[in-house]
């Protein structure tokens, strides 16, 4: 056996030491690395959805985005002209009949508009009756003029003056009993005026929107609604379908409809019509600026308020079947 | 003999500490600096590993989850018509800049959740309730952000406002996210809302989020998806991978990293080999008596191996447990960036072991030339 390097017993010991205390350094860091690794190899658990969105209830399904209204479509209410608001007659919620009147316009103008044509028309019955006398005078002058004419004593010169005098007068009395008529026909359409400015609901239905206030001006505008009008007994909902899925639209396809991002409360539709009419999809973001990014085919169902709380205007995910 | 050579080895103090110095340096090297490497990859994929779905959906020349192509609304409602798709939601992703009363302005990552689903929204929450995000103009924030206002003495809580784009923010919660490598806070706040906080643009979705119906396998789905034109799907393996490729491919990362590496290799190899190299030299003596002996060529072979797989062992255990030691060091503090996966330690001890036989190589050569009457010089 060769000998190694000679070394005496503590030596040995301290070697021997070494040696561990490396040896299990090193077992330490591999263990440490180890845990390390296992403790970083974990795969990250999904998060379940506070609410699971929406999901197709078909095999084969057009999703589509829907907004509901009343049945018949909502009636936007606007004055025949523009003028201040003196009253406003109903609340958001009312319902109302065919006739009732919403709101109404200031009349004191129209007021006194009939009141000028009904004085106009007193003052023309007064001429006529004025007119009516110098007739009869005119009338009274020729009768005696064609006596005296018999007995020669007046001249055909004179004698026709006087039926030519006559004549005017006659015609003095119609000129002014047309007059009168017209007159008649102004108060008439002065008190049409006046009607005009009581707004009246054009058939039953619930107040949905009161944008008018007593003192405002209200001008008949398409932008701005002053009244909206609907029924919310019965909705129906109005789906755009993106215009790559038109073609797949079946006529007389179901329909299933949830509540914006929630899968809860499924509502069943019943197929109304599609639009014949691929329109700009309508952005609901609110802003002015938004620009027409594609065209939707809308396609109109009906569905009865069941117990889900649906309102009139909110939007709804529908999901159409397309087999 | 193995002990006699273990012995010889442990023998040489100086010589002994120099090997296991200059392997474990190198593992040391090797495996930190590959861990920050991946790590730093990692952190690119944070908004896909913060916001768990089975699959993304993206405008068609979307390459990776940090780059956004905007969409039309429209084609969350195209997604859903596709049949084994469960549920398909949209989600907005930009950075924004967040402005507090005071000045202070901050980039963050402004992430919409789908308003009544809040799909992908943070797992853990440290203050707060994920539910106050329905609340008016309200925003979650995570860790990150706490900690980059901390930085400039604004301590942000639960009720802190701030502005993004003039539009008021109000913190309802605190939340824990991964770290991503662009660096910015992620803010949660709902679609609807993000909308409103987002500069006006005529398209605003960012990306499309779906889930699969059961029984209907990811890559089916996310292949009829493909199809539909104009849009790509991922699922969410896909993405990450594609990013950390792009950002492999992109960027100057990969080439800073791996030179390191490749350094710690080269120092690795020539410290050890000729150290090695050294020691067995100076045991030549003791070799050649061996030989003398009658020792074969075997036995010596089988000595200097074992002592060059000792040493390899013992410096890979002290290199990677002191990258284990750096890791558990800033994992806590959440940056720099560091993953340690398996195959990192595998790497470094297969370039261990190939330092090893390297060394052991050296030494074997020099044995085979040694004749036995050196023992006598």
């Amino acid at each position: 056996m060769v000998k190694s390097r000679p070394c005496t017993a503590r030596e040995n010991a301290s070697l021997f030491m070494f040696k561990r205390v490396s040896f299990f350094v090193a077992l330490a860091g591999i263990g440490l690395a180890a845990n390390l690794v296992r403790k970083q190899d974990v795969v990250l658990p999904p998060v379940a959805p506070l609410a699971e969105p929406a999901s197709a209830p078909y095999r084969d399904s057009i999703g589509a985005r829907g907004i509901v209204e009343g049945v018949e479509e909502n009636v936007r209410i606007a004055p025949a002209g523009a003028g201040l608001v003196a009253s406003v007659k109903v609340k958001v919620g009312d319902e109302v009949s065919a006739g009732d009147v919403l709101f109404e316009q200031d009349t004191r103008d129209a007021e006194a508009q009939i009141a000028v044509q009904e004085a106009t028309v007193l003052a023309i019955q007064t001429s006529i009756v004025e007119a009516d006398v110098a007739l009869a005078d005119k009338q009274d002058q020729w009768d005696r003029v064609v006596q005296l004419r018999e007995n020669r004593v007046v001249s055909v010169d004179e004698k026709q003056r006087t039926q030519f005098a006559l004549r005017a007068a006659a015609s003095r009395v119609e000129s002014r009993k047309s007059d009168l008529a017209a007159a008649r026909a102004q108060a008439a359409r002065a008190k049409v005026q006046r009607e005009l400015l009581s707004v009246r609901a054009p058939r039953h239905g619930t107040v949905l929107q009161v944008n008018i206030r007593a003192g405002e001006y209200a001008v008949p505008s398409a932008a701005e609604v002053s009244l909206l009008l609907g029924r919310t007994d019965s909705f129906q909902l109005r789906a755009d379908v993106d215009e790559d899925n038109a073609p797949r639209v079946k006529p007389g396809c179901s329909g299933v409809a949830f509540i914006k991002g929630s899968r809860q409360n499924s509502i069943p539709l019943r197929f109304v019509r599609i639009e014949p009419y691929i329109l700009p999809k309508r952005s609901l973001t609110g802003e002015s600026g938004e620009r027409v990014d594609t065209r939707v085919l809308q396609v109109i169902f009906q569905f009865d308020r069941g117990t889900v709380p649906v309102y009139a205007g909110q939007q709804m995910d529908v999901f159409l079947d397309a087999k | 003999m193995l002990r006699l050579a273990l012995k010889m080895l442990f023998g040489d103090r100086a010589k002994y500490a120099m090997l296991v110095c200059g392997l474990s340096f190198c593992a040391l090297l090797m495996s930190q600096q590959t861990s920050v490497f991946c790590g730093l990859l990692l952190w690119t994929t944070a908004t896909v590993r913060n916001i768990r779905v089975p699959i993304w959906v993206a405008d068609a020349k979307v390459e990776q989850v940090n780059e956004v192509v905007t969409m039309r609304e429209v084609e969350v409602q195209r997604v859903r018509s596709v049949p084994g798709v469960d549920w398909a939601v949209p989600l907005f992703w930009s950075i924004l800049q967040a402005r507090l009363p005071d000045g202070t302005f901050q980039g963050v990552q402004l992430t919409g959740l789908d308003s009544a689903s809040l799909v992908g929204r943070p797992a853990k929450m440290l203050e707060g309730r994920i539910e106050d995000l329905q609340l008016p103009n309200a925003v979650i924030v995570d860790q990150v952000a706490i900690e980059k206002f901390a930085k400039r003495g604004i301590r942000l809580h639960v009720g802190t406002v701030f502005e993004i784009n003039d539009k008021e923010a109000r913190v309802v919660g605190i939340c824990e996210t991964e770290r991503s490598f662009l660096g910015q806070p992620y803010v949660f706040t709902t679609y609807s809302r993000a909308l409103q906080y987002a500069p006006l643009q005529r398209k605003l979705l960012s990306f499309i989020l779906v889930h699969p119906k059961k029984g209907t396998p990811v890559p089916e789905l996310v292949h009829r998806i493909s199809t539909l034109g104009g849009l790509r799907a991922f699922s969410s393996d896909q993405f990450a991978w594609d990013t950390l490729i792009w950002y492999v491919r992109n960027t100057g990362i990969p080439i800073s990293f791996g030179t390191v590496v490749i350094l710690g290799i080269v120092v690795g190899i020539a410290i050890a080999g000729q150290t090695f190299y050294l020691f067995v030299h100076e045991n030549m003596r003791y070799l050649a008596a061996l030989k003398a002996m009658g020792a074969g060529f075997s036995v010596l072979a089988k000595m200097v191996v074992l002592q060059a797989f000792t040493v390899g062992f013992i410096g890979y255990g002290l290199g990677v447990g002191l990258a284990a030691l750096f890791g558990n060091a800033v994992l806590r503090k959440g940056q720099p960036p560091f993953y340690m996966p398996w195959q990192i330690l595998a790497f470094t001890g297969v370039v261990i072991i190939l330092i090893c036989l390297f060394s052991a190589l050296v030494g074997l050569i020099k044995i085979a030339r040694t004749e036995a009457a050196m023992v006598f010089k």
